[in-house]
């Protein structure tokens, strides 16, 4: 059942990871594999959408727990975006509105970065 | 053989040449009458005599099987005796006799040294039959024991007109019979089948001993043919003995003669063959290799030693190959003898140079016959990283792939068709031996998981409470069906001072073991808290910083409570990030969402913030449904999942009926809805009617 895609794109210094499918027990390994290249590279500037995502499970959103912080030390950040009403509603049900910066649009995310980004 | 026999064996010889001895001694100082039946007597105990020790010497035999060379080598001893004794009695016999050839003398010595020239030579004569026809029957076939048997009837057939009943006429039977004894005698010399097995060592001693066991025996046949002392002398004791002892010392130096051209001529093939008897019996330890399927490296440490020893190699290597989770194909180097990974690495040079390519595409054995000609290995021997020859061979696995076994010789066009062929099966074996102890892994891993969750499964039914709290305004039933993964579903209930009750559900992320050990953590925390957190929200602060220490970065817990007030008839509720509550109030139906995070995520203000309370005036007959994520994302075939708007209705439907029939209810809904056996997350239910008239105000 579990078909799960991740594609990745670059714009303007940050890196924006696509989510297409089902993210749950067995496919989670994958975006903790995504995320892990991305930090080896020093990428910390990371938009998630989440258009295509037709669901996520807790170990799911536990993978983004495992990786916050090592990104925000890093003076980065994983925004997300684009989620569906169903995809939304699990994330604030949990309360991760509070935690993390979630967007209806990828481009209000990157104005979010460009704005922060001082230097 | 029982020791009467033995004993029988043993003494009755010695009985018989004495009163054959003494026969002679009276026949030769009375001169009495010739009488023939006397004389057959005579015969006839000598030959029972022999027959006898015969008997005896085979038995003997039987029970120490030895060794081919060293029988020869005992016959040559024995040999070596008798012809001593024989010229022993040659130099001393004559010089007692008479000048007179007619006979040899009467003297008592004379008969006596032609009693032991008789003894020694029968028993040479013996021996060396014995001996031959342990050879001729080595290893033998059909026809093998018929033919020696047609010597020994045509032995008998020679031997027997030399009686003394038999005229002069039947002695030209015996002539014949001579001519084809010695013709079987020929045919059966041509058995020399034990030579080819002798270790190269061994038929360097056989070569020795046959040519002089040829010598002995073509001497004693001299003395046959001589008018000698001592062929006289053996005339005068036994006439059969001598035609005996004749035919089978032409038997000898024959067999003997043949055994020594025969050896020579397998001297030089004496090395090839030892190598290809010591690459069959390692072939014949492959049964070891299917024994050491339980540990990998074992295994594959076996292969290559093994690889050495089938076809005497130099060095070997084992790679397997790999394929990773991006269907990236490699090759492992998984064992190595007398050559490092290194230089291993450097001799495939690279894409190009590759000869696994060549293994890989072509699926067959590559042999490079001299490493140094050789265009495709022009790179390995530019470098110096090998001489000699090479041979890989591909290990298929269901028609793929699976890894490459390789050897290699210090010399040029060092592997045969035998090497190729022998490598080949033995490919074939190590193949199945990896497959097998691949399967064997994955199913002790599986076993593994198995237990795993066995043992999850265990700990997650031991934390549910076992009863319910009881109150006469209360009507409670609580449900949870484990999935068969284990989610970590949680509830919890409690009671608590002045009629109070204590309501928990949650959800632990993760499954397994895991997710049951956090749940444990969890009840206890719970456990502790409750007794003296007079708020949920107070308690659910206090879980956050008390869990924010032991979780993981990945897990978290959601989780809801609610003391219920069965005095003043309130419900305060607080909502760490679960499922929000399913409260029903006459024709009302409200989700109660107060603001909260899951437990884990994040501790200090943050958490204090978000965290949120509410409290509930509860009238009769209003219902609380508390229930986790398993239950609102039970999917159907398509997709669809139940969601809470179904749960709602179900609900709304209900409202008149107990908890229980609610209960049932909703998941009967579920289960309709769901069609197939459930599977995927638990699923946890529990259900509050408000029993009581009216509730009191505070």
């Amino acid at each position: 059942m579990a078909d799960f895609k991740i594609h990745h794109r670059e714009g303007e210094g940050v890196y924006i990871i696509e989510l297409k499918g089902y993210l749950d027990a067995h496919t989670a390994p994958d975006l903790e594999t995504a995320f892990q290249k991305l930090l080896t590279e020093k990428k910390y500037r990371i938009i998630v959408n989440c258009r295509d995502l037709t669901y996520i499970s807790s170990a799911g959103l536990g993978v983004f727990m495992a990786y916050i912080e090592d990104v925000r030390k890093n003076k980065g950040d994983i925004k997300l975006s684009n989620m569906s009403a169903k995809v939304f509603n699990v994330f604030d049900l949990l309360g991760f509105p509070l935690l993390y910066e979630i967007y209806k649009e990828e481009k209000e995310a990157m104005t979010k970065f460009k704005t922060v980004k001082a230097s | 053989m029982s020791r009467i026999k033995k004993i029988i064996l043993v003494v009755i010889p010695p009985i018989l040449f004495l009163l054959v001895f003494t026969y002679d001694i009276i026949r030769a100082t009375t001169n009495p009458l010739e009488i023939v039946w006397l004389d057959f007597a005579r015969e006839a105990f000598i030959i029972v005599a022999f027959v006898l020790i015969y008997l005896f010497l085979e038995s003997s035999r039987a029970n120490v099987k030895q060794a081919a060379t060293k029988d020869v080598g005992r016959l040559l001893i024995v040999c070596a005796v008798a012809l001593s004794i024989v010229a022993l009695v040659g130099f001393v016999g004559p010089g007692n006799s008479n000048q007179n050839e007619e006979q040899t003398g009467y003297s008592a010595i004379n008969i006596f040294l032609s009693m032991v020239l008789g003894l020694c030579l029968g028993w040479v004569s013996l021996r060396s039959l014995l001996t031959i026809k342990d050879l001729v029957l080595f290893k033998r076939k059909k026809g093998t024991k018929r033919n020696f048997m047609l010597y020994l009837i045509l032995l008998f057939g020679s031997v027997a007109p030399m009686l003394p009943v038999f005229s002069f006429e039947t002695n030209l039977v015996g002539t014949l019979f001579f001519g084809l004894t010695v013709a079987a005698i020929v045919a059966n010399s041509f058995r020399q089948n034990w030579i080819v097995y002798l270790s190269r060592k061994q038929k360097i001693y056989v070569i020795v001993y046959s040519a002089l066991l040829f010598t002995g025996f073509v001497l004693l046949n001299v003395l046959f043919f001589e008018k000698t002392f001592t062929n006289k002398a053996l005339l005068a004791f036994s006439l059969p003995l001598h035609r005996f002892t004749q035919l089978n010392a032409i038997f000898g130096a024959v067999y003997f003669g043949m055994a020594f051209v025969s050896t020579l001529f397998h001297l030089p093939t004496a090395e090839v063959f030892e190598r290809k008897q010591f690459e069959i019996t390692s072939l014949h330890n492959l049964s070891r290799l299917v024994t050491q399927v339980f540990d990998f490296n074992d295994l594959v440490n076996t292969v290559t030693q093994m690889t050495l020893e089938v076809c005497g190699a130099k060095s070997a290597w084992l790679e397997l190959v790999k394929i990773d989770k991006e269907d990236f194909t490699s090759f492992e180097i998984v064992s190595a003898r007398n050559v490092t990974r290194d230089r291993i690495e450097q001799m495939n040079g690279g894409e190009q140079t590759s000869l696994r390519n060549l293994v890989i595409e072509s699926k067959k054995y590559l042999l490079i016959e001299d490493v140094s000609a050789d265009r495709r290995t022009k790179h390995v021997s530019a470098e110096k990283l090998l001489k000699g020859s090479l041979l890989s061979i591909p290990l298929i696995s269901h028609g793929s792939l699976i890894g490459i076994l390789h050897a290699t010789k210090e010399f040029e066009y060092g592997f045969d068709q035998d090497d190729i062929d022998v490598l080949t099966t033995f490919a074939d074996n190590v193949t199945i031996a990896i497959d097998n102890s691949k399967l064997i892994a994955r199913s002790i891993e599986r076993e593994r998981l198995q237990q795993e969750m066995m043992v999850a499964q265990a700990m997650q039914r031991r934390l549910l409470p076992e009863s319910l709290p009881t109150s006469d305004k209360l009507d409670i039933v609580a449900v949870s069906e484990s999935s068969a993964e284990v989610g970590g579903d949680y509830y919890d209930f409690i009671q608590l001072p002045d009629d109070k009750v204590g309501v928990v559900v949650g959800d632990v992320s993760g499954k397994g073991v895991s997710a049951a050990f956090y749940m444990a953590e969890m009840k206890g925390i719970f456990l502790s808290l409750s007794t003296f957190c007079a708020s949920p929200k107070d308690l659910l602060i206090r879980a956050n910083e008390a869990l924010m220490g032991s979780l993981e970065k990945k897990a978290f817990i959601s989780l809801i409570y609610a003391i219920i007030d069965t005095r003043a008839g309130t419900v305060h509720i607080a909502r760490a990030g679960h499922c929000p509550l399913v409260y029903l109030s006459g024709n009302e139906v409200e989700l109660v969402r107060p603001t909260g995070l899951g437990l884990g995520l994040t501790k200090g203000s943050v958490f204090v913030q978000a965290t949120e309370e509410r409290l509930i005036k509860l009238r009769e007959g209003d219902i609380c449904i508390f229930y986790t994520d398993g239950i609102t994302e039970s999917r159907n075939a398509n997709g669809d999942e139940f969601g809470s708007e179904r749960l709602v209705a179900v609900a709304q439907r209900s409202k008149n009926r107990t908890a229980e029939e609610i209960k049932n209810e909703v998941l009967q809904e579920v289960r309709k809805h769901v069609g197939s056996p459930v599977t995927g997350d638990d699923m946890t239910l529990v259900v509050i009617k408000w029993l009581a008239k009216k509730g009191v105000r505070v």
